[in-house]
């Protein structure tokens, strides 16, 4: 593995916790790419199947964990980076994206787009619903 | 029994000798009476025209009232498929589901026909596919614990079943089913031995010879569903045993089966250790029917052992939300009981589907999950110092008395006082886990398209003084019930399709509907749009019986975990990573689901992507379905 795919990867596992509840700051780093361009791409090249259309859902949100997409560069270099071999079963990890798949243009294009993302929920007290539920659990039941 | 030949007309038999069509009309009459009158009409036709012929001897008999006027008598009276229908009725079956098919037509007929009043217990249910009549049966039991009869055409209805039979082989569920063989007919819908296309995933099947040995098949073929390893059953009977008359066959004593339990020994052991354990645990799996977790909650409650239960998971386990169901307040457990499931000390699990799968796979096929121990639905996977096999639920009440032998006063007080630190501490574990879920359920709240966390959420207020099932598996739409709901009653959440098979959704909650119907229940099906179009018809059957039934589309326009693996390979190959949606998405055009459901009868609504919209449309679908008139919301979604 290449010393900056380490790099990547390191961050981004360092960063995966972040899903657990930890928020990580949106990043400030300059964008190069178009994000309207990124916007048909990251629907085209399937971001959305893991990370919602939205960047909020799904197994890998990217809104409040997105560590690993501190630079464009890094975006780029963590695309680069994933699993290059076969796998045994079929697998729903994140794909290897190469240069030859994805260019660099596109792949900055669909960080732009990622960067634009934000948080649609609202804060928990303005939720009825889910303070229902809360409310709900705390009566004993059985 | 044997056949009489002076009573009985034999199809196949009659078939062969007769001349025609019109022979074969009159032979199925009594016509002897009226065949003498035309001769003696006949002979006196030979009288001058216009003169009044004298009366036959016969017209003046009739004239005195010596004799009955000659009337055609149809001599099948007593169908022998009465005698099947009044079988599946004694054994307490309330459904039978079918697709029409010209071999079952005598069956069907007295399913409709036969009784005061007919068509009730059971029922016949419509369906519009055999895959989905099956996984009618196979939902159904996995609400009620007992299984439905389905109904299928010889040969080409068992093929089209084949799949949802073995589904539900996989996931052991009882379905006893009946198919029709008419080698007169339609050759193409015969077979020499039909039930052996099915067999490496059936657990035991019959094609009787007489009217006696198909009642007693059938009675057996309940009993063999329902012994574990539970699994679909198959009577392949003859058209010609169906038409039969039969007016004196009588209907077999039923014999309950026997289930197999821990002996006497044994249970005094569990017992001794259960009310000596300074801190014992009950691990539960899936049980049978609801009477075994009655069982399971009597056990924990008079021992005071924290459970485990695998009620987010599938049916018939212990209450999530009861007080003892939890980690508890000190989780050093000095003896575990595992019921259908693992338990450090001791393991109660009944026989695997490998137990029987090797001597029924007579062609080596080899399915592996089936033929590796462990493997299926509700095994223990826990090691155990003792792993016993023999039903737990069966076992329970042994069990039970013994420990209600062995408590001692003092016992009972300490017993007491550790349930009720147990129950703190779960009640506790139980709000602080819902506080955390809803802070992660939130993320995409107000996003377009909508979340599958907010489905679930804004569903369960509105279910939640409902008595609800969840028929649908909820694994490829976030599982979000899993935190948010209480799954509290056996057949709160039914799990999934058994083997992956998809085609399983909407048919499921059809048959977990047709249990919640009689017993005022209301079933919620989550429904992923590419499981719903394998047999969307299934949507008409439950428009047509009024099935109580919320279906919420999950539609996220793709297969979407096939889609994620496509595109995963192409990562791999580094190639067209922009197309992997070739054959995994469903765009182009994209599918309207109300127009589908409009289309079979179904009331209902959608497409929905703006979130702020799902809410009042889940409450117009829940008072359709409390009307009586199933209802379905098309919600377009994040994938997952």
């Amino acid at each position: 593995m290449k010393k900056n795919a380490f790099a990547a990867l390191t961050l981004f596992l360092a960063t995966m916790s972040g899903q657990q509840g930890n928020i990580v700051p949106a990043p400030t780093s300059p964008v190069t790419g178009n994000a309207v361009n990124g916007k048909a791409l990251y629907y085209t090249y399937g971001c959305y199947a893991c990370h919602g259309y939205n960047g909020e859902t799904g197994a890998r949100a990217f809104v409040g964990h997105c560590g690993h997409l501190a630079t464009e560069q890094a975006f780029v270099t963590f695309l680069r980076g994933r699993a290059n071999v076969a796998p045994v079963v079929p697998s729903t990890s994140m794909p290897n994206f190469g240069e030859a798949s994805l260019p660099d243009k596109k792949a900055k294009d669909i960080y732009a787009y990622i960067r634009t993302f934000k948080s649609s929920a609202p804060d928990l007290k303005d939720i009825p619903t889910l303070n229902a539920i809360v409310e709900s659990a705390k009566q004993d039941k059985k | 029994m044997g056949k009489t030949p002076k009573t009985s007309v034999g199809r196949r038999g009659f078939l062969k000798n007769a001349a025609g069509a019109a022979a074969g009309a009159a032979a199925l009459v009594t016509t002897t009476p009226l065949l003498e009158a035309q001769t003696q009409g006949s002979a006196r036709t030979a009288e001058p025209a216009g003169s009044v012929p004298a009366p036959t001897d016969t017209q003046l008999e009739r004239e005195a009232g010596n004799v009955r006027p000659p009337v055609a008598v149809r001599t099948i009276t007593r169908p022998g498929s009465d005698l099947m229908v009044q079988t599946v009725r004694d054994l307490g079956i309330e459904f039978a589901v079918a697709n029409p098919g010209s071999s079952f037509e005598g069956l069907q007929e007295s399913f409709i026909n036969y009784g005061h009043p007919p068509n009730v217990m059971p029922e016949w249910i419509t369906a519009l596919h055999e895959e989905s009549a099956v996984t009618m049966a196979h939902g159904y039991a996995k609400a009620e614990g007992k299984p439905m009869l389905a109904v299928l055409h010889g040969t080409i209805g068992i093929q089209h079943a084949a799949m949802s039979i073995y589904q539900a082989y996989y996931d052991r569920v009882p379905v006893v089913m009946i198919a029709g063989n008419d080698p007169d007919f339609i050759p193409a819908h015969t077979a020499h031995d039909m039930a052996g296309m099915v067999r490496s995933f059936t657990k035991w099947d019959a094609e009787p010879k007489t009217l006696d040995e198909t009642l007693v098949a059938i009675q057996r073929a309940y009993n063999e569903a329902i012994t574990p390893p539970m699994a679909p059953t198959l009577v392949v009977i003859s058209s010609e045993i169906q038409k039969d008359n039969a007016p004196n066959a009588r209907i077999p004593a039923y014999q309950p089966p026997q289930f197999s339990t821990i002996d006497a020994t044994r249970a005094r052991e569990i017992a001794k250790a259960l009310v000596e354990a300074q801190n014992p645990r009950i691990a539960v799996g899936r049980l049978r029917t609801p009477e075994g977790v009655k069982r399971a909650i009597e056990l924990a409650e008079l021992v005071g052992a924290c459970t485990s239960t695998t009620a987010t998971v599938g049916p018939m386990s212990f209450p999530q939300r009861h007080p003892l169901c939890g980690p508890g307040a000190d989780t050093n457990y000095d003896y575990t009981l595992g019921l259908e499931a693992g338990g450090a000390q001791a393991s109660i699990t009944g026989p695997g589907l490998a137990k029987i799968a090797a001597p029924r796979d007579t062609t080596n096929i080899g399915f592996a999950g089936i033929l590796t121990p462990g493997r299926a639905f509700g095994g223990g996977r826990e090691k155990s110092a003792t792993p016993i096999e023999a039903d737990a639920e069966a076992s329970l009440p042994l069990i039970i008395a013994e420990v209600n032998r062995q408590l001692t006063g003092d016992q009972k007080a300490r017993i007491q006082e550790r349930a009720a630190k147990h129950a703190r501490a779960n009640h506790e574990a139980h709000v602080a886990a819902v506080q955390q879920a809803v802070e992660s359920k939130k993320a995409g709240w107000n996003g377009t398209p909508v979340s599958t966390a907010r489905i679930y959420a804004e569903l369960w207020p509105l279910i939640m003084h409902e008595d609800w099932c969840l028929a649908s598996p909820s694994n490829f739409s976030g599982g979000h019930n899993v935190q948010l709901w209480d799954h509290n009653k056996p057949y709160s959440y039914l799990g999934g399709q058994g083997a992956g098979g998809m085609g399983y959704g909407a048919p499921a909650s059809v048959g977990a509907a047709l249990a919640a119907k009689a017993r005022n229940r209301f079933v919620v099906n989550v429904q992923t749009d590419g499981d719903l179009n394998y047999a969307p018809g299934v949507l008409w059957t439950a428009a047509h019986h009024k099935l109580p039934m919320l279906t919420v589309m999950h539609n996220n326009r793709a297969w979407h975990q096939e889609y994620m693996f496509v595109e995963y390979m192409a990562g791999v190959r580094g190639r067209g990573a922009d197309r992997a949606e070739i054959g995994s998405t469903l765009r182009d055009p994209f599918i309207d689901y109300a127009k589908m459901a409009a289309t079979y009868g179904m009331a209902g609504e959608g497409p929905i992507h703006d979130p702020a919209k799902l809410s009042a449309a889940l409450q117009r679908g829940v008072a359709s379905v409390k009307r009586g008139e199933p209802y379905m919301i098309d919600v377009i979604t994040q994938p997952r």
